[in-house]
């Protein structure tokens, strides 16, 4: 008696670990996501999961390089969705890497502030009727003063030049963006396209810039210790609000200011790999991407922007979004030259 | 299969031997293996104790020159700015001087003289080039005031000395020095006044100095620096240094998380564990805040000193097989002792059941231990002793059996054999005789006149003349033949191998002579008398009874005549 009860059991539990096996088997399905560090933390990766039940596998990348590497090696094969600037954005697209999103499937697209949604004024994300990229966060490079010293806010980028800030000015050490905040500086209509008399307008630029900072950082901590240690007055915000939560944390009496030329800004969006394996769960994951708590953590946990919040005091000035440069080896050549100390004797020697 | 108490005995004491040497031996293991541990972090945390005073005293050195160059009036005198035909030639006198540095001092890539004015622009400069140096003129001299070196020791004092971070210089045009991590170490240049006109700087091929500090060091000890933020400065992995430099931060906490109280200042000096190599491995370390820069407002670089675990415990393992050596070797003559010992307690154990074994087959005692003066001789003479007892009261029990037996089949006053005896005898001598074809005779014999001496002399005289009787009739026979009471005064005799009538007449004559003499009994003259009945086998019966019976109507026949005679059945009549 006893023993068929226990096999009446047996079979039961059997069935039972039969059908979870096969649930599990169902279920086997995963996303894969390739991010930048903060973009997809475990909590949060969490939600999803349980939500759409399905297992989703973060590849956490380095670098535009290290990004450009992995979803090229087998032709977007290995992964379903990427988190990509709008500047990387275009070889992407070009290389059809990255294939239109069916909007339908991301409705919180919506919610998004009226910028984000104007895919005319972000470059690259659209082509024609097709919108390949969502944008996500974002950072703006603008810039920092010590209330202390500049009593009036700055409104210009022309301030980094300004000779009473000479030997308080931290700048950025970076070809790409300071040939592009000197040719805001001079006025030019499009910073990221150079012409030939531009190039020659915008060395000798930087060169008076040169003469007339402290220093150029590289890493944000260095900037926070160079304006406390050197009592600098103006900093440019290669790192944006980054930098502005980390000085007032170390104790600075700071400003913050998106002068009138413009910002430039990084925007990094989602968008869906061709060989995305389940393109509406990749949607979905998009979609995910643009909901509040998502959002709230991109601010509070990485100190960057969201899409969706209206609070940003930034939100009705002018922002210009990161574009590829006309010859990006050319600037940083140059600007290599620029920062290690060359006059423009040498320098308008140069090809 | 029962083990014996030897093997179990040998076994119990061979498992307590080992056990006690494994663990003697663990424990001294563990705790030397601890010892070693100790003695490396110790090890280690002094290495990199000696190792930053050796890089301390290197960029003491390193500053002395620039603090020497510094001071010599020909560098004061081309940065005080002097445009004059003397000018030229004290620069190139001042080049001739870093040249001779820099072929000196393999571990600097430039010198320079640096001016306060125009943007910092090099006055003279020299750089390294492969194996020679080059002086590095005209318009290819360049502006330097934004360089943490140029503005730093430009705020300081004539004597003091500026130390930049640890990076990789990108400063095009310098020669050797291009993208290599360098230390650039920078000092005033003053007036009399005290006022600051310029600098001298040395960039210093930060590299080099650590391979020659780390020529001390063992093969297998590795060096971690990293800056004031944790960036990898130095990394057995080179890929995991200056990340920074190409955008991407590798930190000394992110790999090894307890060195966060070293960069924020809460400890001076930690141990952890790291990962070496590309084949990452796990390692012990000892890391250091490393002052980098003068004065007190200098910044630091964490220093490190890692060595492979394998290593550290390289020792532990000659140690292990040592002490598994010696366990193995103690276990060895613990299970010798203890078989040993068992056969010590078991071998008289053996003597003994050997010995109480063969007393119980063969009744023979001795042979145990008793010699001995421990528990086991106690046992033995217990034994002994019982032994001892056992036997002798076997040996009574034997004597009275013997007795009861003799009492069985003779006659408590005359000691002759008795009725059943002499029946059995009979019996036997029958069958021998219907075997062998042979005869045999039965005397039955009845005193005439003891009822006489008993009624007259008493019973004590009856039986003494009962005994004498007995003795008589046995010396009249021969030993093979058997004389028995029969009861009261009668007695058979049986005669075996008496194959004529006449030998038996001639026995019972014999006896009718004796009888016929007096007797002396206790002093008392005694005249007895017999009468005889003869029967013979197989002529008068073929069994005993028969026998008997026929000697007894024999004997009486004789009686009837009055005694003292003898009859042979069927010979005579009472007619």
């Amino acid at each position: 008696m006893m023993t068929a009860r226990r096999l009446r059991f047996l079979a039961r539990a059997g069935a039972v670990l039969g059908a979870a096996l096969f649930a599990l088997a169902v279920q086997a399905e995963t996303l894969r996501v390739l991010a930048w560090p903060g973009y997809a933390d475990p909590d949060l990766v969490k939600v999803f999961e349980q939500r759409h039940k399905v297992s989703v596998l973060v590849t956490v990348i380095s670098s535009d390089e290290n990004l450009w590497e992995r979803v090229s090696a087998n032709r977007g094969a290995d992964f379903d969705v990427f988190a990509v600037n709008t500047a990387e954005l275009k070889r992407y697209v070009d290389a059809g890497l990255s294939v239109p999103l069916t909007l339908g499937n991301i409705p919180n697209i919506a919610r998004q502030q009226p910028r984000f949604r104007d895919r005319q004024a972000i470059p690259n994300i659209a082509r024609g009727n097709d919108v390949f990229a969502v944008p996500y966060t974002y950072s703006e490079m603008g810039l920092i003063y010590d209330r202390q010293q500049v009593k009036v806010p700055p409104t210009s980028i022309s301030a980094l030049w300004d000779p009473q800030y000479k030997g308080r000015v931290l700048a950025f050490d970076t070809g790409g963006h300071n040939f592009s905040i000197a040719a805001l500086a001079l006025g030019r209509p499009n910073p990221f396209q150079l012409d030939e008399a531009a190039y020659k307008e915008v060395t000798a630029h930087l060169v008076a810039l040169r003469r007339n900072v402290l220093t150029f950082y590289s890493l944000p901590e260095e900037s926070v210790q160079l304006f406390r240690e050197h009592r600098a007055a103006l900093l440019f915000a290669n790192y944006g609000t980054q930098q502005v939560q980390q000085l007032k944390k170390a104790g600075a009496d700071i400003g913050y200011v998106i002068p009138k030329e413009g910002a430039l800004a990084w925007l990094d969006c989602w968008t869906v790999t061709r060989g995305a394996k389940n393109k509406p769960l990749a949607e979905a994951w998009i979609d995910y991407m643009l909901e509040a708590p998502v959002g709230r953590a991109l601010v509070e946990r990485q100190g960057l922007a969201n899409t969706v919040d209206s609070s940003s005091d930034a939100g009705s000035s002018k922002i210009i979004w990161l574009e590829p440069v006309e010859d990006p080896n050319r600037r940083s050549s140059i600007w290599a030259r620029i920062v290690s100390g060359d006059r423009l004797v040498v320098l308008d020697r140069l090809p | 299969m029962k083990l014996g108490l030897n093997i179990r005995l040998g076994a119990l004491l061979a498992a307590f031997g080992v056990l006690a040497t494994g663990l003697t031996g663990l424990y001294s293991f563990t705790q030397s293996r601890e010892l070693l541990v100790r003695a490396a972090e110790r090890d280690l945390l002094s290495s990199t104790q000696v190792f930053s005073r050796r890089f301390s005293t290197a960029v003491q050195s390193m500053s002395g020159d620039v603090r020497l160059i510094g001071e010599l009036d020909v560098t004061r005198s081309i940065a005080a700015g002097a445009e004059d035909a003397a000018s030229e030639l004290h620069k190139s006198a001042l080049a001739d001087t870093f040249h001779a540095m820099l072929r000196a001092n393999a571990a600097y890539y430039q010198v320079r003289l640096v001016s306060a004015r125009d943007h910092g622009l090099e006055l003279v400069r020299v750089d390294r080039e492969g194996p020679s140096t080059v002086r590095v003129l005209g318009d290819m001299l360049q502006e330097k005031a934004h360089f943490p070196y140029v503005f730093n020791a430009l705020g300081l004092k004539r004597g003091e000395v500026f130390l930049s971070k640890i990076g990789i210089n990108h400063d095009v045009g310098s020669h050797a020095a291009l993208n290599r991590p360098t230390l650039y170490i920078s000092s005033p240049v003053t007036t009399t006044g005290g006022a600051v006109t310029g600098l001298v700087v040395i960039t210093v091929d930060i590299t080099r100095v650590f391979d020659e500090l780390k020529a001390d060091l063992p093969p297998y000890r590795k060096l971690f620096l990293a800056n004031e933020w944790g960036d990898y400065l130095i990394h057995p992995d080179p890929s995991q240094t200056f990340g920074f430099d190409q955008g991407r931060r590798v930190l000394i906490q992110e790999s090894i998380a307890q060195v966060q109280p070293l960069l924020d200042g809460k400890s001076p000096q930690v141990l952890a564990q790291a990962e070496l190599g590309d084949k990452p491995e796990p390692a012990l370390g000892a890391f250091t805040r490393m002052p980098l820069g003068l004065g007190g407002k200098s910044g630091f670089v964490v220093l490190g000193i890692a060595e492979p675990l394998s290593e550290i415990l390289q020792s532990t393992r000659v140690l292990g097989r040592t002490v598994l050596q010696i366990v193995l070797g103690f276990s060895a003559v613990a299970i010798m002792l203890a078989l040993f010992a068992a056969r010590v307690v078991t071998r008289p154990l053996k003597q003994m059941t050997r010995e109480v074994k063969r007393f119980s087959s063969e009744h023979v005692v001795g042979g145990l231990p008793t010699q001995r003066q421990d528990e086991i001789g106690e046992l033995a003479r217990g034994f002994d002793e019982m032994q001892a007892r056992i036997a002798s009261t076997m040996a009574e029990l034997d004597a009275s059996r013997t007795h009861l037996a003799h009492m069985a089949r003779h006659d408590n006053l005359t000691g002759l054999a008795n009725r059943s005896v002499f029946i059995d005898r009979l019996e036997h001598a029958i069958l021998s005789a219907k075997r062998n074809g042979g005869c045999l005779a039965v005397l039955f014999v009845d005193l005439d006149r003891f009822k006489h001496i008993n009624d007259t002399h008493g019973h004590g005289i009856g039986d003494m003349a009962l005994v004498q009787a007995a003795r008589l009739l046995t010396s009249c026979v021969r030993e093979v033949d058997t004389v028995a009471r029969w009861g009261g005064d009668e007695f058979v005799i049986l005669l075996e191998a008496m194959d004529e009538e006449h030998e038996a007449r001639r026995v019972a004559q014999t006896l009718l002579d004796r009888f016929g003499r007096r007797m002396d009994v206790n002093g008392l003259q005694i005249d007895l008398g017999v009468s005889i009945g003869i029967s013979m086998y197989p002529r008068d019966g073929f069994d005993a009874t028969e026998l008997i019976q026929r000697a007894d109507e024999a004997m009486y026949l004789s009686k009837h005549r009055q005694g003292n005679r003898y009859s042979v059945f069927g010979n005579e009549s009472l007619t």
